[in-house]
């Protein structure tokens, strides 16, 4: 044990497990409950307590431990955010075919688990005359299945997070284990997160997924560029969710998504550079939040192109 | 590494001509690799002196697959002062359904020198560099594209991108956008909740 002992934040996950476990029967997937207990990372410190020495001895056991078991090298990196920059997301409403390629590109990138599946994006289908006056994430029908999109007269939305400037999430969380990165992506700490779902409540567009089984991905199609609080394989019993591919964004690529997208609907960009691709859109465009009436703000734009 | 971009971009399968795409990029990756780094060479000769967008760094414009051995260069078969200003049904190039307002091949190509396209001033663009020839009518979309909003970039948000040009997602023949045929929808929490209970007993005293 390289750390016995336990800082300010660490009593209180205990003590919230105590309670937790006493009145909550619905607590799933509290490390230790359902797989055998790992005490190493029981008692690793929070992400953002960690010294430089700590995190390098975590970095390189997550890479021993992901290279055995994908039988491939697994890098683990845990770039920064970039100083200057707050991320936005804009998506062009008026462009999307609903053709799901982000859906899966996603998948791919972020080691997402294929069985039981867990899908960050989720885009649902709406009747075009009557979305056209208000679009609610919470009614739009993700399991339309076509030969071809877009079909007759429908319109489509993707949703995945939508790092909300006044992340809901992050308030419900007892553990601290969900926090505002400086550049505005919202991230999770899979050592601290405790399955206890709050965050998934709080959420008001339905973006956090939960694992309620060890996550399953072929060894061959694993992405092996990961990020410690990105998109490094997940253990059973925690949330995850979309973190804009921040082992991509974070060294200047774009994410996923946006390459993927065939009809060039996803658009991303630094929020402080007037000259992004994303300012031009608020600047030029009718943009949208959804729930905007939560005063969530979310940093993820619809616009009509 | 402006081979990133490219190379590792998840362009989808599928896509638009997504075959043709591919190779594109294919291509592209190799060249850019072949030039390690420096400014991306998309052709080495042009005959004609190319005009800067005005943009500044100059982009990377990610052009349409090179055209088919079979129809080019074109002139193979087109020698000079053969074409037909008549609107007509055309004995060759069946493959081209006209459906793009109500043009004429020869409002784009250029009769005289069949492998180029012309601009209303009669001016000669290169067959890769149909985007100039979509700018004299479409002047309102270059904004757009240019700021990287319509159409579609890829690479790096900071750093080098490739610019995707018109005719990559724009048949110029028939310009609407093809439908595509959609990756398979989410399962239901139901069907997911039977994945994890359902053969799992000791979890199964937990209410999903
Ligand atoms: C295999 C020979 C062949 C090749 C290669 C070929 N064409 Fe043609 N093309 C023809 C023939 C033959 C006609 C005339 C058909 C008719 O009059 O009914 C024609 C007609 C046309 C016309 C209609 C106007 C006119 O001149 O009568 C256009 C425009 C045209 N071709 C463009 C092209 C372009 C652009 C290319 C190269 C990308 C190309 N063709 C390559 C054989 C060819
Ligand atoms: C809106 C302008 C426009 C019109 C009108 C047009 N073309 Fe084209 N055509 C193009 C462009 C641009 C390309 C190059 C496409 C590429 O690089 O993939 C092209 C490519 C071609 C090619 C070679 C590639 C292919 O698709 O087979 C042929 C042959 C051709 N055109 C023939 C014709 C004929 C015949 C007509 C009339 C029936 C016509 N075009 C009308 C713009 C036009
Ligand atoms: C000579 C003028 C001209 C040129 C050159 C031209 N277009 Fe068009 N385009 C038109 C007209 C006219 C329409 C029909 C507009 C309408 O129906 O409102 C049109 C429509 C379109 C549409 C909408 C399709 C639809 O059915 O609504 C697209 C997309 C398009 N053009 C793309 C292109 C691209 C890409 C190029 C370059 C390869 C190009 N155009 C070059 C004149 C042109
Ligand atoms: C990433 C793919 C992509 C690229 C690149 C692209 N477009 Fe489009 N464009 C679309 C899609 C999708 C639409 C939606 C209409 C449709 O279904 O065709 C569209 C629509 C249009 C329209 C119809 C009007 C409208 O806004 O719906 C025009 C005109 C047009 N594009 C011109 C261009 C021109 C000119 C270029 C190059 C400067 C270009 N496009 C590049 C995907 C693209």
């Amino acid at each position: 044990m390289k750390n016995p002992e336990r800082g300010a934040r660490g009593a209180s996950r205990r003590e919230f497990l105590k309670t937790a476990g006493a009145g909550l029967g619905a607590v799933a997937g509290v490390p230790g409950a359902a797989q055998g207990f790992d005490l190493e990372s029981f008692f690793q410190r929070h992400f953002r307590e960690l010294t430089q020495e700590d995190l390098d001895d975590l970095l390189l056991r997550l890479e021993q431990k992901y290279s055995k078991q994908y039988r491939k090298p697994v890098q683990v990196g845990a770039i920064g955010p970039n100083d200057g920059v707050v991320f936005g997301y804009g998506l062009d409403i008026s462009r999307c075919i609903g053709c799901r390629r982000c859906v899966y590109a996603c998948i791919e990138e972020n080691n997402q688990s294929r069985d039981p599946e867990i899908h960050w994006i989720r885009v649902l289908e709406y009747e075009r005359e009557h979305a056209v006056r208000s679009i609610d994430p919470d009614e739009g029908n993700p399991f339309y299945d076509h030969d071809l999109v877009p079909a007759e007269g429908k319109l489509y939305l993707p949703v995945a997070c939508q790092q909300c400037e006044n992340p809901p999430c992050v308030a419900a969380c007892p553990t601290q284990a969900t926090w505002q990165e400086p550049d505005g992506i919202v991230v999770i700490d899979y050592d601290w997160c405790i399955g206890c779902r709050y965050c998934m409540a709080a959420c008001p567009y339905g973006a956090r997924h939960f694992n309620w089984r060890e996550p399953e991905i072929p060894a061959e199609e694993i992405n092996p560029d990961t990020h410690i609080i990105g998109n490094r394989p997940r253990p059973h019993g925690v949330v995850e969710k979309c973190t804009f591919c921040i082992q991509r964004t974070r060294k200047g690529r774009y994410p996923a998504c946006v390459e993927a997208c065939p009809v060039g609907a996803r658009k991303f960009g630094n929020l402080l550079d007037p000259e992004s691709e994303i300012r031009y859109l608020l600047e030029h465009k009718r943009t949208f939040a959804l729930k905007a009436e939560l005063a969530t703000n979310p940093r993820f734009f619809y616009f009509y192109g | 590494m402006p081979s990133q971009g490219a190379g590792a971009g998840g362009i989808g399968p599928g896509g638009p001509r997504a075959p043709w795409v591919l190779l594109a990029v294919v291509i592209l990756a190799f060249v850019m690799l072949a030039v390690a780094g420096g400014p991306l060479a998309l052709r080495t000769e042009r005959p004609y002196p190319s005009r800067p967008l005005g943009l500044e760094p100059e982009p990377a414009l990610l052009p349409p697959p090179p055209i088919d051995d079979e129809y080019f260069p074109c002139e193979d078969c087109h020698e000079e002062e053969s074409a037909d200003p008549k609107v007509r049904e055309l004995d060759e190039h069946d493959n081209i359904e006209l459906a793009h307002g109500d043009l004429w091949c020869l409002d784009c190509h250029d009769a005289d020198q069949r492998d180029l396209l012309h601009l209303s001033d009669a001016s000669p663009v290169e067959m890769a560099e149909s985007w100039r020839l979509c700018t004299r009518c479409h002047a309102k979309k270059i904004p757009d594209w240019r700021a990287g909003v319509h159409g579609k970039r890829t690479g790096h948000w900071r750093g080098p991108k490739e610019y995707w040009t018109c005719v990559v997602c724009h048949d110029p023949h028939s310009p609407l956008f093809k439908p595509l045929e959609p990756r398979p929808p989410p399962k239901r929490a139901s069907e997911i909740q039977l994945r994890i209970y359902g053969e799992q007993e000791e979890t199964s005293d937990e209410e999903p």
